[in-house]
């Protein structure tokens, strides 16, 4: 269970430390006037500002936030849509678009959700097949193919 | 008159056999991203422009935004037949929409949504056709200072007027500059805040983004819902399609109030979804049948859908004559315009006359054929959603890691993409609005560059903003807007804010 008040808070500290994360590194561009005009670092720098200060009163105003925001249920749905997708994400290097997508769908379907084996291996072959013929194919746009398959000399 | 001319040469090309065919095409694709939720109209559109590099830019821009149509219109559909809206900017069509199909009425409420949508994206073109190419001439007496002022003016008219709380309008804003920014420096070549990864200096792409954004984000929000599909009939009785459309007139007062708001709204930018919502309460406090607002009332639907489709269209009008999109998806197709090497811009008035009016041809003719295309195809669209959510879900993630990678061929643009996603719920989750952070990623180069051109010619001096009328006026009021929330809070608090504390904000 997430409280509003957290999930306020942690996406303000989010935002925040993007901007300090933005302020320091517009700094070794420089910012101010130079010689050719305004410096490179300068308008990364004010958005990092401006970012840092909005989120400092975010925080603030974050804090008196009431109410749950994420119920115990809702996190578990969250999740069990959100790593599969990143074990996915995490596994495309290595497998490939392919593999790692047909893989990803078996597991989701069969293992996960029960639906039926014939159902699930039957998406699980389709979406690949049909990723490669659409832009393999037909757009020539060259997904991953991943070290697995450099490895077996594709 | 000369507009007139222009728009007969457009209709030439807008009605060639194989741009018929690339509209049904981003039609039928359009309403298909609508329908499932989780891909957008922005999403649909970005997956969509790696293939378009090859074609003309008349076709590329035809496809792209006959898509568009499609998606507004096909976000009605689950709105109306399942309570779920496809679209952000077709919630306010559930309000009514859905209870008067589950009242035995579906085809009377998919009418009267398509039709005063189709009346609100005429009125929405009719406006571009005749004040875009004034505004382009304005336009081209622009310097960097003046054009400058008009991106500061948007960005301030969504603080000001966008709805959601204005600091967090500010910080999304931003962090679209600080993402625009990242990468070579366009001026200096000097390579900024890729804060150590190497595969940065190629820029994070609005594509990748928007993926992420969009599509996981809202992906992410339609799980924990839990959406359920509780489809009424969606059978099409075609006599009553007729017969709601000819009842369409009576609510004249109704859809002109809703298109002016939806056209205000996409100039503005307060895109879409901004406009659906607010033209609906609008229509809720005027109406003499306001108190049975949200039990199935005709104009319940009339005014979100029409709100809604003006805003969509007029959006882009600043996009094409003046460089900056009104919504989301206009941002998105404004990059593809960069990608095919056109200059958006008043400049496109001058030299690519053909683009711009085949443009404006096609979407009279587009909208025509989105309406057809929507009501044959409800059925079939209908059927979709009953294909459980737990396929669609994986398949969309699948869509979007291979539409974020083929921006450029990086993996580390899917890793960036599922970061966005993250983002996406939590900004949703917690109304922070989407929109500008997206448009800050696609213009917010042009914004730095005309910036930092004005400081060059007024050697670092920021009195060039206040230089002459025009540029002082723009700044003016973009600082007005600025501060109109803040206004408006307190002149809350003088009034005794016992009501106002209970106001909730409204979400973008």
């Amino acid at each position: 269970m997430i409280s509003r008040r957290v999930l306020e808070l942690l996406t303000a500290l989010l935002t925040g430390s993007f901007g300090l994360a933005v302020i320091i590194s517009s700094l070794d561009n420089g910012i101010g006037w130079g010689e050719a005009g305004v410096d490179p670092g300068t308008f990364p720098f004010l958005t990092g500002v401006i970012i840092l200060a909005g989120s400092l009163y975010n925080l603030a105003r974050g804090w008196l936030a009431a109410g749950i925001a994420v119920s115990r249920a809702d996190l578990r749905r969250i999740a069990g849509l959100f790593v599969p997708a990143a074990i996915f994400v995490g596994a495309v290097p290595l497998a490939g678009m392919y593999v790692a997508s047909a893989g990803y769908i078996f597991g989701v379907l069969a293992l996960a959700k029960h639906q039926s084996l014939a159902r699930s291996l039957i998406i699980a072959v389709a979406t690949p097949v049909a990723l490669y013929i659409v832009f393999e194919r037909m757009f020539q746009v060259s997904l991953p193919h991943g070290e697995l398959a450099a490895a077996l000399g594709y | 008159m000369e507009n007139l001319e222009a728009l007969l040469h457009g209709f030439a090309i807008a009605l060639s056999a194989q741009h018929l065919v690339l509209m049904v095409v981003g039609v039928l694709l359009g309403i298909l991203v609508g329908v499932l939720p989780g891909l957008g109209a922005p999403n649909g559109v970005s997956l969509l422009l790696p293939l378009t590099f090859g074609m003309q830019p008349v076709s590329a821009i035809i496809l792209l935004s006959s898509m568009y149509w499609g998606a507004l219109f096909g976000g009605s559909v689950t709105s109306i037949l399942f309570n779920i809206p496809g679209e952000p900017s077709s919630v306010a069509t559930t309000f009514d929409g859905y209870p008067m199909a589950r009242e035995g009425r579906p085809t009377t409420a998919l009418a009267t949504a398509f039709g005063s949508a189709a009346f609100g994206a005429l009125v929405g073109v009719i406006l571009i056709t005749f004040l875009a190419s004034w505004v382009a001439q304005v336009a081209l007496a622009f310097g960097p200072a003046e054009y400058f002022a008009v991106y500061f003016l948007a960005f301030a008219s969504f603080v000001g007027m966008g709805g959601a709380a204005p600091m967090k309008t500010v910080v999304a804003l931003a962090i679209g500059f600080a993402i625009a920014a990242i990468g070579i420096d366009t001026v200096s070549g000097s390579v900024r805040l890729t804060m150590g990864v190497d595969e940065l200096v190629k820029g994070v792409s609005f594509v990748v983004a928007v993926m992420g954004l969009f599509g996981i984000g809202e992906l992410l929000i339609a799980v924990e819902e839990e959406i359920h599909a509780r489809a009424v009939s969606s059978k099409i009785d075609w006599l009553e399609v007729f017969r709601a459309v000819a009842r369409l007139p009576k609510h004249a007062t109704a859809l002109l109030r809703s298109a002016a708001i939806g056209c205000w709204m996409g100039i503005t930018p307060g895109g879409p979804t901004a406009a659906s919502f607010m033209s609906y309460g609008i229509a809720k406090r005027f109406s003499r049948r306001g108190q049975r607002f949200g039990s199935g009332e005709v104009e319940g639907i009339i005014a979100p859908e029409t709100a809604d489709h003006a805003a969509g269209t007029s959006a882009l009008l600043p996009m094409l004559s003046l460089g900056i999109p009104g919504s989301a998806t206009a941002a998105v197709m404004m990059g593809g315009l960069m990608i095919w090497g056109l200059n958006p811009g008043p400049m496109l008035f001058v030299d690519q006359k053909d683009f711009v009016w085949g443009l404006i041809a096609s979407m009279y003719v587009g909208n025509i054929v989105a309406v057809a295309l929507v009501l044959l195809t409800v059925p079939v669209f209908a059927a979709l959603m009953r294909i459980p959510f737990v396929i669609i879900a994986p398949l969309i993630v699948i869509i979007c890691a291979v539409g974020a990678y083929s921006v450029s061929n990086s993996y580390l643009d899917i890793v960036l993409m599922l970061g966005f996603g993250v983002v996406g719920y939590l900004f949703k989750k917690l109304s922070y609005p989407l929109a500008p952070l997206v448009l800050a990623i696609v213009i917010g180069d042009k914004a730095e560059d005309a910036f930092r051109q004005s400081m060059l010619m007024s050697k670092g001096s920021l009195e060039i903003f206040f230089d002459n009328r025009l540029v002082t006026s723009l700044v003016i009021v973009g600082i007005a807007l600025l501060l109109l929330p803040l206004l408006l809070q307190v002149l809350r608090l003088l009034r005794g804010g016992a009501e106002a504390r209970h106001e909730k904000v409204r979400v973008i």
